[in-house]
């Protein structure tokens, strides 16, 4: 990543590989965001006997989301779907080995979490025997995120849905999308809610998760299906295997403008826009979370 | 092979337990070092010049014999670390105040770096098992560019405490709401309440590991690389 | 002519210590000094005024090879004084946790003893009982781990219980451990005891650190205050207890005694007590003890685990009212006292500590008097202080 030591603008990190993909089982792309991506290969991981727990964004009430270990492919199908809000999945990091007794656990958390995963491995200061526990890390994109009240405002106060109705949020084309269990859709153009994002994040660089094992989102694949960068041994393994077991449908990813291109652009005005940030919070004396 | 001594101040023994943790490993580590002196493992009685000396626990300054002893490692040691909270930056010993017979005149404790100057401080308490190795290794190749965090925390002079989330990351709109803080926590005193950190005062013995931990207050460089596993 | 002898540090052993000796001609000791030389931090005037959670936590740090039985007095102790009951599961997680403690801390000194009986040419020996033992404090730190959160300063000890439970998972990854225990524990009785029968036959003292002074214990596995007549105990100061004004101003415990005279505590005294371990024994006994020791307390491990529900609660939320309490729970040293006083405010208002070692120091004086100086370790590391 080295964000600002010149080879920042390499939008995506490196990876072996780019696919695009979706599960196969309808079960998961019943309550899945995307292509199911994350649940299907936590799922497999479980079945497999590759993870035996993974930390998951449950949802709470009224669309809160909580941090939770999951152990069953249940577990991992109710937690599926994307939370616009702050989900300190990383919260649960040692109680996975400790009071779960997991040895092999599966993290999946916005390129924050992974950032912060990948510290906690380099640097297990405050975590005893732990991080070799941690078998695979799926990264999911982020443009931005919301405080819970952010989100709660997009939704209530500017698409005018009560959060207790809400099934799905969803960002796409552009804007903010909200699906209530009674059928129906409302939607706001993605710059009204410029306004309750989180600020921490104008400082962050990473669009792609760029030191996750497996990263994923929307962007650059068709609705329905998700762009997956396959970083390390680890993470291209498992999916072969997924593919190869017929768990995982594949295509090669579009490499025209609606594929790679919006993908590559998102990614590098991410980087642009919060580099100035941090350059401004710099002038101003302010510290940000980098060393040379 | 490169000399080692440990040393123990007042501390209460469990950042070398955490370095004995290492279970089956530590016969490898004892044997690709050598050990010139540790008082709870071996019988040397005198410390040595060594090429790195850790010490766990804080500087009684109302002991004599403490005081020496914090003199005598930094001239014998050619890398000085101050090894777990209590030695690098103060830990539970913060809060003692001496009174407590029989010994009532025993109260004021300083963290080593406070005392002499270290190369190294090593928050935690104790620090991980995994972590220690890590040091010892990367001290034994010279690898600075991953000591660099350390290095840093025995120039600084400030307290660390769970207080630090608050001023150097929520105050400095840096807080991303990840929740690691929470899990190093060796007191469970963090919990996490609409995506930031509350710290228990009750139950922070300041050992600095959760700021260490947040990758908004330092992002050391190894990180950001992604190894291939 | 009558010499003094200083050791100074005594080695393998937890803390700062020194042994001065008043050695006979015929090397024999006279009189023996185990002086603490450790300073004072002040755990017990650090904690008034402070929240009573903080006490588990901090107290904790006393020791950081034996702090889940410091964690496990100081909340009984509180909740004694507030009348805070826990619930079954609760009690039995931490009887657990307290139990892989031990299980770490008896073998630790087994490891630090092990240099006294093992000699330098059997290198593969030593080689083979260090893996061993390692292997056995691994297990031990992973009851601690995952029954109290980390393996060192275990968190999830607090007041009204124990934090959490654990899941299914982690109770049969403890199950699995503690049957791999049980075979090593059973091994590691064998070698250990075949080496201290080894070395007493050489140096021909078959009761090396014999001493005729009573014992304290509470309890087998656990801790019970009601087992002890705490009127009968008193803390004195050093300067009361030792004529020699020196040696009463270096040192830096109080003295412990019960009914007047110092007690022995530990794995004899529990297995003297509550079995039929031999009385007035030499010190090496104490250390078979703690070898057997360890499998007590694994045969006691499985059966909780068979006891736990895990999904039962494992803790309340205390109510705090004005009181004062006593928690006691047996260390791998010896009987570990903790006397709190709370406020309503859930403040404590004084604080008290009979640290387990702190028993056996008047103790291993008495040990080493009547023997050759060239023992006087060997003796003390027997008492693991
Ligand atoms: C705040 C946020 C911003 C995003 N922005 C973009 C974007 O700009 N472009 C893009 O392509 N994709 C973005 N995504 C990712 C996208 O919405 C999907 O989460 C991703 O494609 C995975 O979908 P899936 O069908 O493979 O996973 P699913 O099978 O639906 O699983 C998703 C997993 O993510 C976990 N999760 C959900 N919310 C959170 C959260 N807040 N924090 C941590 N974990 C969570 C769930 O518990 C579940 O395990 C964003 C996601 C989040 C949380
Ligand atoms: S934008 Fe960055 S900091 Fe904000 S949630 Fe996404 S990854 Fe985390
Ligand atoms: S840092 Fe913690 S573990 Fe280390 S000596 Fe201090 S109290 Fe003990
Ligand atoms: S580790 Fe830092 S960024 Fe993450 S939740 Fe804690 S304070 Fe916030
Ligand atoms: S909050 Fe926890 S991790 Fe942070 S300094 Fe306090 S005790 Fe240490």
């Amino acid at each position: 990543m080295d964000i600002n030591r010149g080879d920042y603008m390499d939008p995506f990190g490196k990876y072996n590989s780019i696919i695009s993909a979706r599960a196969t089982d309808k079960r998961i792309l019943k309550k899945s965001q995307d292509g199911g991506i994350v649940s299907a290969v936590f799922i497999y991981g479980l079945e497999n006997g590759l993870l035996d727990g993974v930390i998951v964004a449950d949802k709470g009430e009224k669309f809160k989301p909580v941090p939770k270990v999951a152990t069953t492919p249940e577990e991992v199908i109710e937690a599926a779907g994307t939370k616009y809000t702050v989900c300190p999945n990383i919260s649960l990091l040692k109680s996975a080995v400790r009071e779960y007794g997991c040895d092999r656990i599966g993290v999946v958390g916005t390129p924050c979490q992974i950032i912060s995963t990948k510290k906690a491995i380099k640097y297990p200061v405050g975590f005893r025997h732990l991080t070799d526990k941690i078998a695979l890390t799926v990264g999911i994109f982020c443009m931005e995120n919301f405080p819970y009240n952010g989100m709660k405002t997009v939704v209530e106060e500017l698409c005018g849905i009560r959060l207790e109705d809400v099934v799905k949020v969803d960002i796409g084309k552009g804007k903010f999308w909200v699906y209530t269990k009674w059928g129906e859709t409302k939607s706001v153009k993605l710059k009204e809610t410029h306004p309750y994002e989180q600020i921490a994040c104008h400082v962050c660089t990473d669009y792609t998760a760029e030191l996750a094992d497996i990263s994923t989102g929307s962007v650059g694949s068709p609705d329905g299906w998700s762009s997956v960068f396959l970083r390390t041994k680890k993470g291209e393994e498992i999916i072969n295997k997924m593919v190869d077991e017929g768990y995982l449908e594949t295509k090669p990813i579009d490499e025209g403008k609606f594929g790679l291109g919006i993908l590559k652009k998102l990614a590098l005005t991410k980087k642009e826009k919060n580099l100035k940030e941090i350059e401004y919070r710099k002038e101003l004396g302010l510290p940000v979370p980098i060393i040379e | 092979m490169v000399t080692v001594a440990y040393v123990q101040l007042s501390g209460c023994c469990g950042c070398l337990i955490s370095l004995s943790d290492t279970y089956e490993k530590l016969i490898d580590i004892l044997n690709s070092i050598d050990l010139v002196y540790c008082q709870t493992l071996a019988d040397a009685r005198e410390i040595p010049n060594a090429d790195i000396i850790m010490v766990e626990g804080a500087v009684c300054l109302d002991d004599h014999h403490a005081m020496e002893v914090a003199k005598e490692v930094r001239e014998k040691g050619k890398i000085l670390v101050a090894l777990g909270a209590c030695s690098a930056i103060g830990g539970i010993t913060r809060f003692c105040k001496g009174g407590q017979m029989p010994k009532p005149v025993q109260g004021s404790f300083s963290a080593l770096s406070e005392v002499v100057k270290c190369d190294l401080a090593v928050p935690g308490c104790p620090p991980s098992p995994e972590l220690i190795v890590n040091v010892i290794i990367a001290v034994l190749n010279g690898d600075m560019e991953y000591l660099s965090p350390f290095a840093k925390y025995a120039e600084s002079t400030s307290t660390s405490c769970g207080c630090d989330l608050i001023t150097n990351v929520i105050n400095k709109s840096l807080c991303m709401g990840c929740g690691v803080c929470t899990s190093s926590c060796p007191t469970r005193a963090i919990e996490m309440i609409e995506g930031r950190p509350l710290v228990s005062s009750e139950l922070c013995i300041k050992c600095g590991v959760c700021s260490f931990q947040c990758p908004r207050i330092e992002l050391p460089k190894g990180v950001c690389q992604l190894d291939e596993e | 002519m009558a010499k003094t002898i200083n050791i100074t540090p005594t080695t393998r052993h937890e803390g700062h210590a020194k042994l001065i000796l008043e050695v006979e001609d015929n090397e024999v000791v006279n009189k023996a000094y185990y002086i603490n030389t450790t300073p004072v931090r002040g755990f017990e005037t650090m904690l008034v005024g402070r929240p009573a959670e903080f006490a588990p936590i901090a107290v904790m740090r006393i020791c950081g090879i034996c702090q889940t039985t410091h964690g496990t007095a100081s909340c009984a102790a509180i909740e004694d004084a507030i009348g805070c009951e826990i619930p079954k599961d609760g009690r039995l997680l931490r009887e657990l946790v307290a139990l892989g403690n031990r299980m770490h801390s008896h073998p630790l000194h087994h490891l630090l003893t092990a240099d006294d009986f093992i000699k330098p040419e059997e290198k593969d020996l030593r080689v083979e009982a260090i893996k061993l033992i390692q292997r056995m404090r691994k297990t031990g730190q992973l009851v601690v781990d995952i029954v109290g959160g980390e393996g060192i300063h275990p968190p999830n000890i607090v007041i009204g219980g124990m934090r959490t439970n654990i899941s299914e998972r982690a109770k049969a990854k403890l199950y699995y451990a503690l049957k791999q225990y049980e075979k090593d524990a059973y091994n590691m009785y064998e070698i250990y005891t075949g080496l201290i029968e080894r070395y007493l036959e050489e140096i021909g003292i078959p009761d090396l650190g014999s001493h005729t002074y009573p014992y304290i214990a509470s309890h087998t596995t656990f801790g019970d205050k009601e087992a002890i007549k705490w009127d009968r105990v008193v803390e004195i100061p050093p300067q009361r207890y030792y004529e020699n004004r020196e040696v009463a101003e270096s040192t830096s415990v109080m003295i412990p005694l019960y009914e007047g005279v110092p007690v022995e505590g530990g794995p004899r005294a529990r297995m003297a007590k509550f079995g039929n371990f031999k009385i007035g024994g030499g010190a090496m006994d104490i250390n078979i003890a703690r070898a057997k020791e360890n499998l007590g307390a694994v045969y006691r491990a499985m059966e909780i685990l068979d006891e736990l529900n895990i999904n039962g609660k494992s803790k309340v939320t205390p109510e705090y009212k004005d009181g004062s309490g006593i928690g006691v729970h047996e260390a791998p040293r010896a009987t570990n006292a903790h006397f709190a006083e709370v406020g309503k405010d859930g403040k404590i208002k004084s604080y008290k500590i009979i640290a387990a070692s702190t028993w056996n120091f008047p103790i291993v004086e008495k040990a080493i008097e009547g023997y050759p100086h060239q023992h006087a370790e060997v003796i003390m590391r027997a008492y693991d202080i």
